[in-house]
């Protein structure tokens, strides 16, 4: 596959919640976007600009109103989100939500190897697997590797989100989604499992798509900067551009949209004013 | 002794429904009321295959089993092809079924009369093994019949639980159970949770369907109100189950409910042989789970751990 082979095409993708109610929102207006294959997208915006809509439309949590998605050539818009499974993986906010809390480290593990596969009457947690697995989380450099057989939801949240991000990748996916993962964490934590997810994206030159409230982390990784608003991309740096940014240039560029929207609703009050 | 005997005997039986309560209570985190229809349709249809269709009891019995896994999908369908509740769906199903039986055994009340069932079967067996009609066990003098049905079914409720926690650790059934623990998860990881529900209330009302299908063959007769309040007990027995083996695990989890089942069938006996009013059994039973549900704390100092809900994300 050459670099320029293109990995996720949106066209012109569009969701409404709550049409027609006076709690419409609609945070993918028209969105057109090409992430290239092996491209680590950083994307930022404010609360509510339509950042996880995104990365749950492509996942196929609902399906789009009007547009397109196409996922390593093939179109995915009509396919359900466990079919679409089988070429993306994916880490939540919520560190709860990844993992079934009530089974095993192991069992967890067991789902994770069969991503997107046909699950027959096969041992769930052969010794072949749990030895494959007691190497790969022996990696973490976390002393889990000694309690797989623990319920997973006894575990903290950094640790949870780092096997994870391991069970997203353990199949290699196409696409990589997170959504915010660290943001639960408390900071030594988010810093372990950030540098975890660098050095698997680098390792497997996997495409990603990274949702962060972090400018630090938007600088640091990544190759290229997507900014949302009010569900469209406003700015999209490439790895040139983002390469000059520095936190102190995002920060300006939010600073900016905040003061365009005031004096939006500034202009829209003065209107309101004179004809109501 | 014989009544002892008798007792173990039912408890085993219905340690099927336990184990299909335990699948769609405790996987699933639904109280499946479907289970009240399932075990009169298991008892039915063995029946009538008995009967008129003078089937081999083994095949008239996996033909119980059978019906119990059709009623399960039709329940599941409901729940996640149609999205209604899965309460309603579980009453729509067992109201539906209330005519069904009427309809397969063609009355309200079914004697096996000089069919031969699983149990004769059994008695015949024990006659030979055991080399007459009567043995004497610990001193008391019972009928060799009672013994092997009783030997009979612990081993084969063994043998069904032993399948069950196999296939629960399966790939499929792996799948099955997390779909229950976290739905979300399972998507992201490619596994149709909606697939999963219907073959978990399949499965849990076939084996309720079984248990069904033992039961008549057991007591000679199916009867229309047998299912009644069914859920109920499978409830009650799991959480006695859950109260002696705790929920640490599949196999721990599958053992408690043959335990509880067997337990309370047990306590049911005493408590009828004090003068217990036969006709107030339904109502003990449901103060019994009332009791058990409300008092959590003290079930968390008996048991391990409780299965927590599912944590939703925007
Ligand atoms: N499933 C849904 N049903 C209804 N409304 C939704 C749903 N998902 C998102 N929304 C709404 O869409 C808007 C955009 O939400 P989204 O979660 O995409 O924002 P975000 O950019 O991820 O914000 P944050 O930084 O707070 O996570 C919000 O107003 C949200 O309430
Ligand atoms: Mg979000």
């Amino acid at each position: 596959m050459s670099p320029s082979t293109v990995m996720v095409r949106l066209g012109k993708a569009s969701k409404t919640f709550h049409a027609g109610t006076v709690n419409e929102v609609r945070p993918l207006q028209n969105v057109d976007l090409e992430i290239a294959a092996g491209s680590f997208v950083i994307v930022l915006g404010g609360n509510g600009s339509g950042k996880s809509t995104l990365l749950n439309a492509i996942a196929g949590s609902f399906l789009l109103d009007s547009g397109q998605i196409e996922l390593d050539g093939q179109n995915v818009t009509d396919w359900p989100e466990h079919k679409r499974a089988a070429l993306i993986g994916r880490v939540f906010q919520n560190p709860f939500s990844g993992t079934a809390p009530n089974m095993t480290i192991a069992e967890n593990f067991a789902l994770a190897t069969r991503r997107g596969l046909f699950r027959g009457l096969g041992w769930a947690t052969s010794s072949q697997r749990m030895e494959e697995l007691r190497d790969r989380v022996r990696d973490l450099k976390m002393g889990l590797e000694n309690r797989l057989d623990t319920a997973i939801g006894s575990l903290s949240g950094g640790q949870r989100q780092a096997l994870t991000l391991l069970m997203a990748t353990w199949l290699k996916p196409r696409l990589l989604l997170l959504d915010e993962h660290t943001a639960a964490l408390d900071p030594k934590s988010a810093d372990q499992v950030i540098a975890l997810t660098d050095q698997i994206i680098h390792r497997e030159n996997l495409t990603t798509l990274m949702v962060t409230h972090s400018m630090q982390q938007a600088v640091n990784l990544g190759d290229r900067i997507v900014m949302m608003h009010k569900g469209r991309v406003l700015h999209d740096f490439d790895a040139r551009k983002k390469r000059r940014l520095g936190t102190d240039d995002l920060l300006a560029i939010f600073e900016n949209i905040r003061r365009r929207e005031l004096l939006d609703e500034g202009a829209a009050e003065m209107l309101r004013q004179q004809y109501v | 002794m014989t009544l002892l005997i008798g007792a173990l005997t039912l408890g085993t039986i219905l340690a099927l429904l336990a184990i299909g309560v335990y699948l769609s209570f405790r996987i699933f985190a639904i109280a499946d009321i479907t289970v009240d229809g399932s075990l009169t349709l298991g008892a039915s249809v063995t029946g009538v295959l008995l009967i008129q269709g003078s089937l081999h009891p083994l095949l008239a019995t996996g033909a119980g089993f059978l019906a119990g896994m059709v009623a399960g999908m039709v329940t599941g369908v409901l729940q996640t092809r149609f999205r209604i509740n899965p309460l309603l769906s579980g009453i729509l199903v067992m109201t539906a079924l209330y005519s069904v039986n009427l309809r397969v055994m063609g009355r309200s009340n079914l004697p096996f009369l000089g069919a031969t069932t699983l149990s004769t079967l059994c008695e015949q067996l024990g006659v030979r093994w055991l080399g007459g009609e009567r043995i004497e066990l610990f001193g008391w003098e019972v009928a060799s019949g009672d013994v092997t049905v009783l030997l009979l079914m612990l081993l084969f409720v063994a043998l069904v639980a032993i399948l069950l926690w196999a296939f629960l650790k399966t790939d499929l059934g792996t799948a099955m159970r997390a779909s229950g623990d976290n739905p979300q998860m399972v998507r992201a990881m490619g596994g149709n949770v909606e697939a999963f529900r219907v073959v978990g209330l399949a499965l849990a009302n076939g084996l309720v369907g079984l248990a069904g299908s033992l039961w008549a063959q057991y007591q000679n007769f199916a009867d229309a109100q047998m299912g009644i309040g069914m859920v109920v007990w499978g409830l009650a027995s799991v959480i006695i189950g859950e109260a002696m083996t705790g929920v640490a695990g599949v196999g721990l989890a599958i053992t408690g409910a043959i335990l509880g089942s067997i337990l309370f069938r047990e306590l049911v006996a005493i408590a009828l042989s004090f003068g217990l009013n036969p006709n107030d059994l339904k109502l003990v039973t449901a103060a019994f789970v009332f009791v058990a549900l409300v008092l959590p704390e003290t079930l968390s100092r008996l048991s391990v751990q409780r299965p927590r809900g599912q944590q939703e994300v925007a």
